[in-house]
């Protein structure tokens, strides 16, 4: 029978308010929240705070982990500089398809090493969202060769912009919101975002026109539904089943609507905003590739726990390629 | 009435009564958010607090503050703004009121480098305030002036106010950067009528410079005490939009040009020396934890209207409202105004908003339209007595001698004007639409 | 009482003269930063980072000193009409909740920032900077040295009121426009 006990939960999120995807839309944040009072005919009741509401983008971690509230949206590399290894949880570049990523995560033991890794402190997790493959960025320039980038100063945050800094790019960090005037005026050469629908939504088209696309750098992203541990374990086994439920049903429906806006919106910024959409040259793209396979083992190295999970990561990896390459790959090289 | 809702009357009630009898703004505003959100809620929202207060000091954008504060100190000790003014005032010949037109020149262009009140109205006021009273302006039209002056970087690209907006209405930063454009050059325009009206009704509120002083200078020397006076202050000008424009310094960054050229133009003047950096320091340092202490503080007062159930509130005055799209337009005007009374901007944005706008999308109102609207609110809010911060800010940097009470009269006239202008925006939409347009953004 | 009150003022201007080198330091990383980018496309992560870690102590340790100078704001409307006696009541309520605002927010932060220093909290940047719990720090560190300067006043006024000092008759005015003898 099910239990008659309600809870009234607060999630925060590491997005703004009104961010489609990130915080409303099909499969986000607040459709979770959504979903799971519908499920539960009212008995689990999540009240959802963008970004900045009650506590700011990226303090999430810590206040879940004190107990403060209950769970958080966003993204686990957000919480690298307290544990490396989440970086793995979300992306890493050159890492895995959706697909590879989700089957690893489900079905490869991911998911069981996230849970092992952050029951140390007193959190689990679970994804939540997925916003398919991100893109390389937008350049004011075209790039032609490794050369080009020497020199070039770029707007991208996390482990890609280590990696291209060691090709000589100057890696910026600049807030959301300075992004779009910076690259208009060319303070920045280049900016990383999010994908067509979401770039588009910021306006970057009308500040560089070379959109450089298959984003080697975050070959997919998870959304994270972060919950304290203690608050999960006095779940009923009922509530909880309700809660992963809908989490993974947010992760098919957030991805399949990413796909589908992204396509609507890569047509419109080609044939309307004269965008020139094209993979990053095989030159660049095979140098990355090198400086990216020295930094991750690097950083495996530094750190037991994230060599571990490096470990099963890339074991899946090599798996999923050899499968992908025989079944999807053939197939899409049909287009 | 819920007994949430009179604990949050009390709130306000505390946090005014305390304040008028002289307790500082920000004790004031911490003390009510404690006491009515213990008694609310008990200790447990106040676990938030940490957090909340870790990023009011670790908020990128605010490094403008210091940034802009340091030059303008660096300004007023070198005593270059002092020149300036009344090299202005000069060759502005007769006409009175016309080292006040200089300081929304002032405005505008500060407004066109940063987007935080604080940092503007801080800055405008260090640099003219002095010079205004010494050269016999009324106390509250000179107060009035600089404190709209400073407020129009809310609304003249690069603006806070705007990218927060952009993300809650879904419209590019861009877009509405082009739209705000003309409305802040109108707001000006309407403040430039509003002082040469003034200055012939009252000249003796905003004196021109005697005749007998004007004509000690000739016309040769005037011009080269122009060239002397105006230029280092146009020069940071030039270093700090010019960066922003040239493509060297993104929005915030930029003003760190404009302290580094205020550095230099004491070393130009001869007058850089380690005693002038200290004071420098010294003033920079306490006019900007005066800033912050207010944001922070603020902190327990919002957190604590959200946790008794202030937006709720909120929530169910709209639901009571008579139907249509103008009527839902006119409510929301009304409703940012008075939360502008005792909210900072970006609570108001996150109570407000996020209801409203599912609404206005299906009316298919003009977003863009309907930003700028907000936006030119809040920036009225900034400005309205008794909560407007921007006031509070001026009274943290005023000289000894000029009152609240010189401040909040002061005020007044400009709120007017500024309603003027969102009832002008109101009629013709085209003056927020037609720029982005014609750019493409 | 008057040595406690002069002892926690010289901490409390050490520190702020602490504060005031940070400010310097900030306008020329700020600078440095802009410049070697623009001209030379360099910028370590690192560099990046502590621009904004600058503002926390400015903002934090800045507080005791602004209440130090009498530069936080307050509104005049009816203070300024009051009597010495009232002032120095009024001016004594201020400072016991200044203390006690203070002391809550000291209270309330020292768990946060032993959460972070127990996490080994740093920038989940790669190449950002380390120990962020001492950028938290300053949270503590900042209203702690503010209930000090609450308590130091509080005490000034009771002396005040008891006719131990004499009234303060720059009260109502700040004084950001000190005297160098003063700053240094
Ligand atoms: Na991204
Ligand atoms: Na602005």
């Amino acid at each position: 029978a099910a239990s008659q006990e309600t809870f009234n939960f607060k999630m925060t999120n590491a997005y703004p308010p009104g961010a489609p995807f990130y915080v409303q839309g099909p499969g986000s944040p607040m459709d979770f929240c959504e979903k799971v009072k519908v499920m539960s005919g009212g008995r689990i009741n999540i009240q959802h705070f963008a970004a900045g509401e009650l506590i700011p983008a990226m303090e999430g971690f810590n206040a879940v982990a004190a107990g403060t509230v209950e769970m958080n949206a966003a993204n686990a590399y957000f919480w690298a500089g307290q544990i490396p290894a989440a970086q793995y949880f979300t992306t890493v570049p050159f890492g895995m398809s959706t697909q590879g990523m989700n089957a690893w995560l489900y079905h490869g033991g991911g998911l069981e090493l996230w849970h092992e890794i952050y029951a140390e402190h007193g959190l689990i997790a679970f994804p939540m969202g997925n916003t398919g493959v991100q893109m390389t960025g937008w350049f004011r320039e075209p790039l032609e060769s490794v050369d080009d980038l020497k020199g070039l100063k770029m707007r991208i945050p996390g482990l890609a912009g280590k990696v291209y800094s060691e090709l000589g790019v100057n890696p910026v960090l600049l807030p959301g919101g300075e992004i779009f005037p910076a690259l208009e005026r060319g303070v920045i050469d280049a900016a990383e975002f999010v994908g067509p629908y979401q770039d588009r939504r910021l306006g970057l088209h009308k500040a560089a026109k070379y959109y450089y696309t298959t984003g080697w750098g975050e070959p997919t992203n998870v959304t994270e539904l972060l919950i304290n541990k203690n608050v999960w374990d006095s779940l009923p086994a009922d509530q909880q089943a309700i809660i992963k439920a809908a989490a993974a049903a947010c992760v098919t429906e957030s991805f399949s609507w990413c796909e589908a806006v992204n396509a609507d919106a890569m047509t419109d910024l080609v044939e309307n905003e004269g965008v020139i959409a094209q993979p990053l040259p095989a030159s660049i793209v095979s140098r990355l590739q090198e400086v990216t396979a020295d930094t991750l083992e690097t950083m495996a190295a530094a750190d037991p726990l994230t060599g571990k999970v490096h470990k099963s990561f890339m074991e899946f990896r090599k798996k999923h390629a050899s499968w992908a390459a025989l079944s999807e790959k053939p197939f899409l090289n049909l287009f | 009435m819920s007994g949430n809702e009179w604990l949050i009357i009390g709130m306000i009630g505390g946090f005014l009564g305390m304040m008028m009898i002289g307790i500082p703004v920000a004790i004031s505003l911490a003390v009510s958010g404690f006491v009515a959100g213990y008694l609310g809620f008990g200790p447990m929202l106040f676990n938030l607090m940490p957090a909340r207060l870790y990023g009011v000091v670790t908020n990128y954008t605010l490094m403008a503050v210091p940034l802009f504060v340091f030059m303008g100190v660096m300004l007023e000790k070198s005593r270059v703004a002092e020149n300036m003014l009344e090299t202005i005032g000069k060759a502005m010949g007769g006409v009175n009121g016309g080292m006040g037109l200089a300081i929304i020149l002032v405005g505008v262009l500060m407004g066109a480098s940063t987007g935080i009140v604080g940092a503007t109205v801080v800055t405008v006021g260090l640099l003219t305030l002095p010079s205004l009273l010494r050269r016999g302006y009324a106390p509250s039209v000179a107060c009035g002036t600089i404190c709209a002056s400073g407020t129009l970087g809310q609304i003249i690209p690069p603006s806070l106010v705007l990218i927060l907006l952009s993300d809650i209405v879904g419209e590019s930063v861009g877009t509405l950067f082009a739209a705000a454009f003309i409305p802040g050059l109108v707001l000006a325009v309407i403040y430039v009528a509003y002082l040469l009206i003034l200055g012939k009704i009252k000249p003796e509120w905003m004196p021109a410079i005697p005749a007998e002083e004007r004509a000690e200078v000739t016309g040769k020397q005037l011009a080269k005490d122009l060239l002397r006076d105006v230029c280092p202050p146009l020069f940071l000008v030039v270093a700090v939009l010019g960066s922003i424009v040239g493509g060297v310094a993104a929005p915030t960054e930029a003003a760190s040009m404009g302290a580094l050229g205020a550095l230099a133009i004491a070393l130009a003047f001869k007058r850089l020396n380690w005693k002038l950096v200290k004071e420098a320091l010294h003033g920079t340092l306490t006019i900007s934890a005066m800033v912050f202490f207010i944001l922070l503080c603020a902190q327990p007062f919002s957190l604590a209207f959200r946790g008794l159930g202030g937006d709720q509130m909120v929530h169910h005055m709209f639901e009571m409202l008579p139907g249509g799209e103008l009527g839902a337009l006119l409510f929301l005007m009304a409703l940012l105004f008075v939360l502008g009374f005792f909210l900072e901007w970006i609570e108001i944005s996150y109570i407000a908003l996020p209801m409203f706008l599912p609404v206005f999308m299906n009316y298919g109102t003009d977003m863009v339209w309907l930003s700028i609207l907000v936006a030119m609110n809040l920036q009225m809010s900034f400005l309205t007595p008794p909560f407007g911060w921007a006031l509070f800010f001026l009274k943290g940097v005023a000289p000894p001698g000029v009152t609240t009470r010189d401040i909040y009269v002061g005020a007044l006239p400009f709120v007017l004007l500024q309603f003027a202008a969102v009832v002008v925006l109101f009629q013709f939409p085209s003056l927020v639409t037609w720029l982005p347009e014609a750019i493409g953004w | 009482m008057k040595t406690a009150i002069n002892a926690i003022e010289w901490l409390v201007e050490a520190m702020g003269g602490l504060a005031r080198l940070v400010v310097l330091a900030l306008v020329l990383l700020v600078a440095t930063d802009v410049i070697l980018r623009y001209l030379f496309s360099i910028g370590p992560v690192a560099m990046q980072e502590l621009e904004w870690h600058l503002i926390s102590p400015i903002a934090l340790i800045g507080l005791s000193y602004t209440m130090k100078h009498r530069a936080d704001v307050r509104v005049d409307f009816l203070y300024e009409r009051f009597n010495w006696r009232l002032k120095a009541f009024v001016d004594l309520v201020a400072a016991l909740l200044t203390l006690s605002v203070a002391v809550i927010i000291t209270y309330l932060s020292l768990a946060y920032v032993q959460q972070s220093f127990r996490m080994g909290e740093g920038s989940p940047d790669p190449g950002g900077l380390p120990m962020r719990y001492l950028l938290k720090a300053f949270i503590p560190l900042g209203f702690g040295l503010l209930s000090l300067q609450g308590l130091a006043e509080s005490l000034r006024s009771l002396l005040v009121l008891c006719g131990k000092l004499p009234p303060d008759t720059s009260n109502e005015t700040t004084d950001q426009t000190s005297t160098a003898e003063e700053v240094a």
